[in-house]
Order: C-alpha cells, then sequence, then structure tokens
C-alpha cells in the first residue's frame, strides 16, 4: 500500500525513501516500546509476561506463514509440523549432545527449513488446495515420524523432556528470564521479514501470488522462488518450535498439532494476509481471544453448572470462528489495513476523507 | 489472486471448524440412582493429633489449585473433577474449615495442551507466592510440569500417572493412582495366575498380549521398558503393538482385526472413555468380543465409558486395576459422605464418575498432608516444602476413609496397592476380582 503523506513532504534521498523509520519521533516511540516489552517482568504479572511470551512465540511462527501465504500464495496446513521439526531437532541437539540452546536454535531453524523445501517440492507441479494437500501431508507425517522412528532417541509417543536455555549460568527456567530469549529472536525475525518483503525477494513472492503465469513470463524462476518461500517459513517454524519446546520443557508429537496450524491461518487472515504487521495483530488478537475462551470455561460451568460443561468444549473454536467470520465479512484485508487507514487518515488530516 | 486465495483460505479455515463440530459429544450416562441411603455427614478424615492447642487461622485462605482438561479431549472424564472438588472444599468449610482456615479452590482449563498447562502453572504461581498444593490430570501435564514444580517446591497431586513424571528429574509429584507400568503388570501377574478363569474360549495356554492404544504420553505410558522386562519375566509376549486416534470416532477394527491376526489373546488399552468404548464396541461389531480379554487402566473403568458404549452391554468382561474404592461400596463412610456431598449438591448422574469421587477424596489427602505440615512446622512456615515432608510422612494413608489407599513414604510417589475390577452387568456393577493386593513396582529408573 503507497504510503500517505500530508502534501508538501518529500523524500530526498533513495536511503529516505528506504527508511522504515522515518522521523525522531518514531525513533523514541519504537525504543519506548521495545524498552517497555523488555522491561515487562518488572511490572507485569506473571500470567501475564507468559502470555507475552507464548503470544511472541506465535507470532513467530505466523510471520513464517504470512511470508508462503500471505506473500507467496501458498496455502500452507503444515507450519505446525515444522514447528515439530524445529522442536525436536533443538531438543535433541541440547539434550544428547550437550549443544547450548543459543547454538541448537539456529540450527534447528534450518533443519526445519529443509524439511519445509521436501514438502515445498511438489508447489511447482500444483496450485490451490492441492498445496494445501501436500503441506497437510507434513502435518501428518512429521507427527508419525516422531512417535515411530528411532523410539530409542525420539523417545516415541511420550515425547522427550526439554531442558531450559542456559547462558553462562543463568537457567531461564520462568517466563520472567525466557522472555528476553522469544523478544529477541522475534525482533531478529520481525527485521527479517520486513526486509524480505521489500526486496527483490519479496518483490518475486508478491509477483507469484498475484498471477505466477505473469510472473514466469517477467523472468520470475516460479520453482525457485516457491521453495525459498517454503524454505523461510519452515525456518520461521522451526525457530518457534525450539523456542517453545524450550519454553514447555516437554515435546512430543501432540504438542504442536493440525488444529494449530489452523489457528495459524485464521491469525494470518484476521491480522492481514501480506502485510509484515498482519502476523503480529492476528496472534496477538486470536491469543486473546483464545485466553478469554479459557478463562471464561471455568466461570461458564459455574454459572450454568448443568449445561455447559458440553458447551465449554465449543468455546474455543467459537470465538476463533466468529472473529474469523466477522473480518473475512467486514475487513478481509486484516487489521493491518485498518491499521493503515488510520495511520493514513491521521497523516491527512483535516482532509482524511 | 488474491480474491481466490481469501476465498480458498475462508472455505479451508470454515470447514475445518464445522468438521470439528460435528464430532460426536459424549451424552450423558444414563445411569440409575445410587441406591446408597444417605448418613449423617462427617467431617473430613484424619486430622492429626496437634501436640500443643490447635492454632487459630480464622481469616487465613488456603488456595488449592487445580488445572485439567474441560474443552479438550479428556473433558468426558475432567468436567466432574471442577464440581468434586468446590463440593469438597465447601464440605471442609462448612465443618469449620483448615484450623478455621478457609479453604479455597481455584480451577484453569487446559483445553488438553500441554502450553495451556505451562500457562496456568505460570498464572497460579504468578498470583500466589506460596502456592502448597496443585492437582493436575494429565499425563503430558505431568511430565511438563515435574521439574517446575520440583524447583518450585510445589506439591503436585495427580491423576496423570506416567511413571518418568514421578521418578525422572521429580519428587514434587504425587500419584492418585499406580503408575500406568504397575498396572499393566499387576493384572497381567493376575491373568497369569488365573488364566484358566479368565481366558477366552479358544485362547490356548498362553497369554499373547496386544497392546491398542492412544499414540499419545498416557495412551503409550503403561509399555515401558520395566514394564516389557516385567512381562517377559511373566512369560507373556507381546504380539501386537498398535495406536489408533484420539478421538470419539475412532475406528479400531484394523487394529483388532491386527491383534487378531497376530494370535493376541488379550488386549490392553491404555485409554479412556471413548479409548476403551472404541475397542470393544469394533469389537463387538466384528463379533469378536469372546476371542480376547480386554483390559485397561484404571480410568477406563468409569462411567464416562459407558456415554461412548454402543450398548452398555458391551461393557462386560472389562478389567482394570481399581485403586480406590466404588460408588456401590457403600458401607464405607468415605463414600457415603462422597454420596452426600454428590445428592446435597444436586448434581448430574453424569457426573457421578470417578472424577468426581477422586477429587473428593484428592482434596481429603491435600487437607490431611496441609494440616499434618501445620502441626510440623506451624501456619507461618507453611510451604510447599512443607506438605511435600507431610504426605511423605503420612505413610500408608487412607484418605477419605479409605477411597483412595496411598504410601508415599521413602521414594513412593504413587501407590503400589491396587484392587481388580471387573465389569459385571450394567453400569456401576464394578465387581471385584482381585482384593487389595500390592502391585509390582515398575517405577522408570532413567
Amino acid at each position: 500500500m503507497a504510503i500517505l503523506r500530508p502534501a508538501g513532504q518529500f523524500d530526498t534521498s533513495y536511503a529516505r525513501d528506504m527508511a522504515t523509520i522515518r522521523g525522531p519521533w518514531q525513533w523514541w516511540l519504537l525504543c519506548a516500546f521495545v524498552l517497555a516489552l523488555y522491561t515487562l517482568p518488572f511490572y507485569a504479572s506473571q500470567s501475564l509476561v507468559s502470555l507475552v511470551n507464548r503470544i511472541g512465540i506465535t507470532i513467530i511462527a505466523v510471520q513464517g506463514l504470512n511470508l508462503l501465504t500471505g506473500y507467496t500464495g501458498q496455502i500452507s496446513l503444515g507450519q505446525a509440523a515444522f514447528m515439530t521439526t524445529g522442536g525436536y531437532i533443538s531438543a535433541l541437539l541440547v539434550n544428547n549432545l550437550g549443544w547450548s540452546f543459543f547454538a541448537a536454535l539456529p540450527v534447528a531453524a534450518l533443519g526445519a527449513g529443509i524439511v519445509g523445501l521436501i514438502f515445498g517440492l511438489p508447489s511447482l507441479r500444483v496450485k490451490g488446495f492441492y498445496v494445501v494437500m501436500a503441506t497437510l501431508a507434513a502435518q501428518f507425517i512429521i507427527p508419525w515420524f516422531t512417535r515411530n522412528a528411532f523410539p530409542e532417541v525420539l523417545s516415541g509417543a511420550q515425547g522427550l523432556n526439554v531442558q531450559v536455555p542456559v547462558l553462562f549460568g543463568l537457567e531461564f527456567n520462568s517466563p520472567q528470564r525466557y522472555i528476553y530469549i522469544t523478544l529477541t529472536v522475534l525482533i531478529l525475525t520481525t527485521i527479517m521479514a520486513h526486509n524480505v518483503s521489500r526486496s527483490r525477494l519479496g518483490r518475486a513472492f508478491v509477483a507469484i501470488r498475484d498471477s505466477d503465469l505473469a510472473a514466469e513470463v517477467l523472468g520470475v524462476n516460479l520453482f525457485k522462488y516457491k521453495l525459498q518461500a517454503f524454505f523461510l517459513a519452515a525456518v520461521y517454524a522451526g525457530a518457534a518450535g525450539a523456542l517453545a519446546a524450550h519454553n514447555i520443557r516437554h515435546l512430543n508429537s501432540e504438542t504442536f498439532n493440525l488444529i494449530d496450524s489452523v489457528f495459524y491461518l485464521g491469525m494470518l487472515v484476521v491480522g492481514g494476509l501480506g502485510s509484515n504487521l498482519g502476523p503480529i495483530f492476528g496472534a496477538i488478537v486470536v491469543g486473546l481471544l483464545i485466553e478469554v475462551a479459557t478463562l471464561f470455561g471455568p466461570f461458564f460451568i459455574s454459572l450454568f453448572p448443568s449445561t455447559a460443561a458440553g458447551a465449554v468444549q465449543a468455546l474455543r473454536p467459537l470465538f476463533f470462528g466468529i472473529a474469523l467470520t466477522l473480518f473475512l465479512i467486514f475487513e478481509p484485508r486484516g487489521l493491518a489495513h485498518r491499521w493503515y487507514l488510520l495511520k493514513a487518515a491521521w497523516r491527512l488530516r483535516p482532509f482524511s476523507h | 489472486m488474491r480474491k481466490h486465495l481469501f476465498s480458498l483460505l475462508s472455505i479451508m479455515v470454515l470447514i475445518s471448524l464445522v468438521l470439528g463440530a460435528c464430532a460426536p459429544k459424549p451424552t450423558p450416562v444414563p445411569t440409575k440412582a445410587p441406591t446408597a441411603t444417605p448418613v449423617p455427614t462427617k467431617a473430613p478424615t484424619a486430622t492429626p493429633v496437634p501436640t500443643k492447642g490447635p492454632p487459630d487461622l480464622a481469616g487465613e485462605t488456603i488456595t488449592i489449585y487445580h488445572f485439567g482438561d474441560l474443552s479438550g479431549p479428556y473433558a468426558a472424564i475432567t468436567a466432574p473433577l471442577i464440581h468434586g472438588a468446590e463440593d469438597a472444599v465447601a464440605a471442609v468449610n462448612a465443618a469449620g474449615g483448615l484450623y478455621g482456615a478457609t479453604l479455597a479452590v481455584k480451577f484453569a482449563d487446559t483445553g488438553g495442551s500441554i502450553d495451556e498447562a505451562v500457562a496456568a502453572y505460570d498464572r497460579f504461581t504468578g498470583e500466589d507466592k506460596n502456592p502448597l498444593v496443585m492437582i493436575t490430570y494429565g499425563s503430558g501435564e505431568v511430565e511438563a510440569l515435574a521439574q517446575r514444580f520440583a524447583e518450585d517446591k510445589i506439591v503436585n497431586i495427580t491423576a496423570g500417572l506416567s511413571g518418568r513424571g514421578f521418578y525422572i528429574d521429580s519428587g514434587y509429584t504425587f500419584g492418585l493412582g499406580p503408575i500406568y507400568p504397575d498396572q499393566l503388570g499387576f493384572v497381567m501377574a493376575f491373568l497369569k495366575e488365573n488364566w484358566d478363569t479368565y481366558k477366552p474360549a479358544g485362547g490356548g495356554d498362553e497369554i499373547k498380549l496386544a497392546y491398542l492404544s492412544w499414540p499419545t504420553a498416557f495412551g503409550q505410558g503403561a509399555l515401558k521398558d520395566e514394564s516389557r522386562a516385567y512381562l517377559e519375566e511373566l512369560g507373556i509376549e507381546i504380539v501386537a503393538e498398535e495406536v489408533y486416534d484420539l478421538s470419539p470416532a475412532a475406528d479400531t477394527t484394523t487394529a483388532i482385526l491386527n491383534a487378531q491376526a497376530a494370535g493376541a489373546n488379550v488386549i490392553w488399552t491404555n485409554t479412556l472413555a471413548f479409548g476403551p468404548a472404541a475397542i470393544l464396541n469394533d469389537l463387538n461389531a466384528l463379533g469378536l468380543r469372546d476371542q480376547f480379554v480386554v483390559a485397561a487402566d484404571n480410568w477406563a473403568m468409569d462411567l464416562a465409558t459407558y456415554a461412548f458404549l454402543a450398548e452398555p452391554a458391551y461393557g462386560v468382561g472389562l478389567i482394570a486395576p481399581f485403586p480406590y474404592l466404588w460408588w456401590t461400596d457403600t458401607d464405607n463412610p468415605g463414600i457415603q459422605y462422597a454420596q452426600e456431598l454428590f445428592e446435597a449438591n444436586e448434581r448430574d448422574m453424569a457426573e457421578h464418575n470417578v472424577g468426581y469421587l477422586l477429587l473428593i477424596a484428592g482434596v481429603d489427602l491435600a487437607v490431611d498432608a496441609i494440616t499434618l505440615a501445620i502441626d510440623t512446622v506451624g501456619y507461618e512456615n507453611l510451604t510447599g516444602e512443607a506438605v511435600h515432608d507431610a504426605l511423605i510422612a503420612l505413610g500408608p494413608h487412607k484418605a477419605l476413609d479409605g477411597v483412595l489407599r496411598v504410601d508415599y513414604s521413602g521414594d513412593n510417589r504413587s501407590p503400589h496397592m491396587s484392587q481388580i475390577r471387573m465389569i459385571q452387568g450394567g453400569p456401576d456393577a464394578f465387581v471385584v476380582i482381585q482384593d487389595w493386593a500390592e502391585m509390582p513396582d515398575l517405577r522408570p529408573t532413567e
């Protein structure tokens, strides 16, 4: 979307035209926001820190999906499976080989990326629902593999107990500590996603999404770029999976499942496909909805003891489904689009119409 | 293209939601009203005698936390736990509280997700700087949280009976029942001993076991290195290991036919509610019910299973370890007390299951341990560590007048005594075929 600015504001250099942060006050605002996040453990409750931690990890996974689905137009139902891959790689490297988590994390992300490449291979020959089926296969094959292959290493269905990250003797064994790892990785992945989206790579992704035939005619190598999108999406998922596994301290084939993959897609729709803010908005809104549904369940049961026990099972999908339907009807471009409109209206005031 | 993308996405997500919503849901169990006649209320059991006068803790509040699956696959058995805990705590408070202190209970829904269980743990430990006891239900969450409980010195009384959660990097996790490998070994040893009585027609002289279960930490919780070695010692061969979906709509036909082809004559399933029901339904549908002895973990022998049986008669013959008493043991004062609470609070008959009963007993056990801890270290020094020590110091202990028998002394973190029961007749007809006996100790070593 073009950046709308009041009349009279011009960029005078290429660097300024490309700048993401355009004014000193934006720097201040960004620094204050990051500082507020990093100091969260000092003023927020443990449950809020824990929630932010989990949402942060989810954002990373959805950012990867956004590169694949939002930018490249390849719908994937396998994001959670790639999280499983990353989680297992990291857990094994740390548990069995004694690696530091901080060394295992990038290797886990890359490992998941390579697995993502394999499941991305069919994308050259098939489109739409058929790509979905290929990624859905990942969601069945990878958990099956972790459950049945090498039980002496992967512990079968029982799964693995995962060690907490340790850095210079400091154990990241509480949400207040773990959030520093999550936030740091999240900032790195956000910068990376932002830069990918405005690079040659990102423009090729968008070209493929908008019309793969036209893109190919223009010289975009479909096979190469689609595979790169799958790789990047799986790298993000691998990093998120590793972060989640060491945060939960346990991992099995069910930790990240098909429902998670569906929810990640929904988050993307709610937040806004093909926008770097989309995964952030989507993960926060849906994450909070899930949290509300979780907290509401016991309260609902105490209000309606005889009827609510069964109904509570539907709360989470109900909240999610309603939010998704409303967004699809009223704001199919997601919250990110609404945010851009708000910003434009603010900048163009008093002539926002 | 984007337009198509949105359409595709919306259709897919909505289809997923509709499919999820269409999944069969448990129907209330059409049980008959229990025949027990209510008896006068009794005070919570076994308050140890303090050495000096009892402290007056009026105005204080002691909170028990519990979290479990209310909106996920295990909800059928978990939902009544909430009311069990609420009713038990209300009864303790009505009887004067814990040395005058009000007992409170807080619950969180995990949806069967370990991630949510960790979130609930974080929430509770964030709210309370000195949490004493948490009650949990899932094997996966027990394993994931065992280390945290030990680090934070918080007692976890749990129904998730995964051996690893109790004995590896743990110490603060205490089982409401025997770990699953012990249960498998116990029942198999019993069957070995009494094979002539229980063997199916044409079952042969040797027990050949098929392990048909869910592909989860709970489902695979019984078949461990220790239990495999024990079965080998007994001369029992495991001829088939099959998994089936953790779903009320699971089809176990292939797993059963594979077991049959492998020559199995005993099926063990480490599942609950729709898990054993799926096997029993499919065995009957295939006309193979009389070719197998079907045995399961303790949670399988519950009214929740009946909610998923095609015919109540399909449950007949199911064998399971039974490490507590049941609602029909009406001569037991603890059962009478639980029944009275159930009726006084006008609970739905669908909740008249193991979840409700066990939470009454579990709260009673927690109260006993907290009381002993207060007696030992005083209220001002009451911590999770003190409650941990008290649970161990209780030694062989009969919670709720023997409804639950535990012994956490030494390194034990799970009970080693159990009955074995068999369904003979309709719901609730869980008949004792082996009285309380010592179980094999098949705890994990590494």
